[in-house]
């Protein structure tokens, strides 16, 4: 699973980590977008050659490059079976096609974030009209997976001290072992959950209309440049995409 | 007018068999440090819960009696409104953590309330110079130690500026040491003019800072007055409470070896200073 590591957020000191994070989700649903408007290999590389230096001003090119490694096994799955099974004229061109658009893809969404903090993005989405409570709910979610994950493994130690044999068995006995792991699991997580409501109600969780915020997302001027460019780039591809014919250079396979 | 005021109040949790208080009468003055103690379900994270009006407005269930807090009855007030006057540390650390770093855990309530953010920044800072915050200001929880969390999630409360600080067992998940810094903090906190309310059972770190001793046993106030009273009464041995090994002492050389030490010591130290008295 290490291809979602570049989904993963890092903490960096870059420009790109310094861009207000609507911007940046801006720039991303460009990105997105025009890589979703090609499947022809040469513009989709021409994307790939945007994304990579954005990655490096990130900082975060090597985690990047780890991370299409990982990928490169369910890669070469696409590129074969689809050259084998597809119907196109030129199944390895399509193919190829298809897996840089994938790349593509994974990278606009991942510049936004690898470098965008959860309590940005929820200060983001506050200010974006969401209401408090639900990205409130995200940014705890974040905040009690690690200790779920400990609990889980906790409960595993426990009832194999017991002599439950997890890992034991075909396939439908160990689904079946999941089960006493999962019924504590979410008893205890339903009695943590009791306990974390009394101690947020205690610090006045709703208790005002007009919640205030210690820190609140200003757009500086670079924010607002990152945005218009975006959008002049995504105006001018899509002009080319529906008045320009494109070269049909294409690998004859 | 006293700062809490407890009268004639009982209360049963909805389902419960028996009840969680029985007719508890208690008034804390401004500036006490009151520690609560007593045997494992004997009422005394209800009486808790009580000082914020979590009971009765977030665990429901039967009362009688009322609980006054600064001049509001529970009944009628809700947990936020108390929010500011009394404010509540709960055993568990990493339940009273809700953000992701140190500085939005402790911005958490004063946002809640609708605070000016440059007042909020103020407490922040305040706040972090004072329980020595300062190299976990950008941690999330998973990265402290228990202790860490205690302080942070004691920062947070403090945040709202509360006249009362009600502690419930915050050190019972820490190691020795981790738990006599907390407890360190709340009593220098008591200096500073902050009411206290603690629950805990290692006696021999806080009896000799508590200006009084609560001590309850199924749902009732047994025993009630200075440490040193309370804990050279037999009944402290008789519910098993931690008495401090000084004043054990104490008291064997009165009872089998018919020795009066002239006055009863809390501590290691103290005991030595009245033994070098007498022998002198």
């Amino acid at each position: 699973m290490s291809f979602l590591e570049v989904f993963q957020y890092t903490r960096q000191d870059s420009i790109v980590h310094r861009l207000d994070p609507r911007a940046k989700l801006f720039l991303s649903l460009v990105l997105a977008v025009i890589s979703l408007l090609f499947l022809e290999i040469f513009p989709l590389l021409i994307i790939i050659g945007v994304l990579i230096p954005m990655m490096t001003a990130a900082k975060s090119l090597r985690r990047w490059l780890r991370s299409m490694k990982g990928l490169s096994i369910l890669l070469l799955f696409i590129l074969i079976f689809n050259t084998l099974l597809s119907t196109y004229p030129n199944p390895l061109n399509y193919s190829i096609a298809l897996i840089l658009r994938l790349i593509a893809l994974m990278t606009s969404f991942s510049i936004f974030f690898l470098t965008v903090h959860p309590d940005e993005l929820s200060q983001a989405l506050i200010q974006m009209r969401v209401r408090f409570e639900f990205a409130f709910a995200m940014s705890m979610a974040m905040r009690y997976v690690p200790t779920l994950g400990q609990e889980a493994y906790a409960i595993m130690d426990t009832q194999k001290a017991r002599g439950v044999e997890l890992d034991k068995g075909n396939i439908l006995k160990r689904i079946r072992n999941i089960v006493p792991i999962i019924v504590p699991l979410i008893i205890v997580s339903i009695r943590r959950a009791l306990s974390i409501a009394e101690s947020m109600e205690s610090r006045g969780f709703g208790a005002s209309k007009n919640r205030t915020y210690m820190e609140s997302l200003s757009f500086q001027k670079r924010d607002w440049a990152v945005c218009i460019i975006s959008l002049i780039v995504l105006i001018m591809v899509i002009y080319i995409r529906l008045n320009i014919p494109l070269p049909d250079w294409s690998i004859p396979f | 007018m006293p700062l809490i005021e407890l009268n004639d109040f009982s209360f049963k949790y909805y389902g419960a068999e028996s009840l969680a208080l029985r007719k508890i009468d208690l008034t804390i003055e401004e500036g006490e440090y009151v520690v609560i103690t007593g045997p494992s379900g004997c009422g005394k994270t209800t009486l808790c819960r009580t000082i914020n009006a979590l009971v009765p407005q977030f665990h429901r269930g039967y009362i009688s009696g009322n609980v006054i807090i600064d001049g509001k009855n529970t009944r009628d007030h809700t947990v936020a409104e108390l929010s500011s006057i009394a404010g509540l540390v709960f055993q568990e650390p990493e339940n009273q953590l809700v953000t992701l770093n140190v500085e939005k855990e402790i911005a958490f309530g004063p946002e809640n309330l609708g605070i000016e953010p440059t007042e909020i920044r103020r407490r922040v800072e305040e706040l972090i110079k004072l329980l020595d915050l300062e190299h976990l200001r950008e941690k999330h929880p998973h990265e402290m130690s228990g202790g860490e969390q205690q302080r942070v999630a004691m920062a947070a409360t403090l945040a709202l500026k509360p006249k009362i600080l009600v502690a419930d067992e915050p050190t019972s998940n820490l190691d020795p040491r981790s738990a006599e810094v907390i407890l360190d903090i709340i009593s220098g906190l008591n200096k500073l003019d902050l009411t206290v309310i603690l629950v805990e059972h290692r006696l021999d770190l806080v009896s000799k800072d508590a200006s009084r001793i609560v001590l309850m046993d199924k749902g009732s106030i047994v025993a009630d007055g200075p440490p040193r009273e309370i804990l050279a009464q037999d009944i402290c041995q008789e519910i098993g409470i931690g008495v401090p090994k000084a004043t054990l002492v104490y008291k064997r050389l009165k009872e089998q070896h018919d020795i009066d030490l002239g006055s009863i010591p809390l501590t290691g130290d103290e005991l030595a200073g009245l033994v070098k008295e007498a022998s002198s």
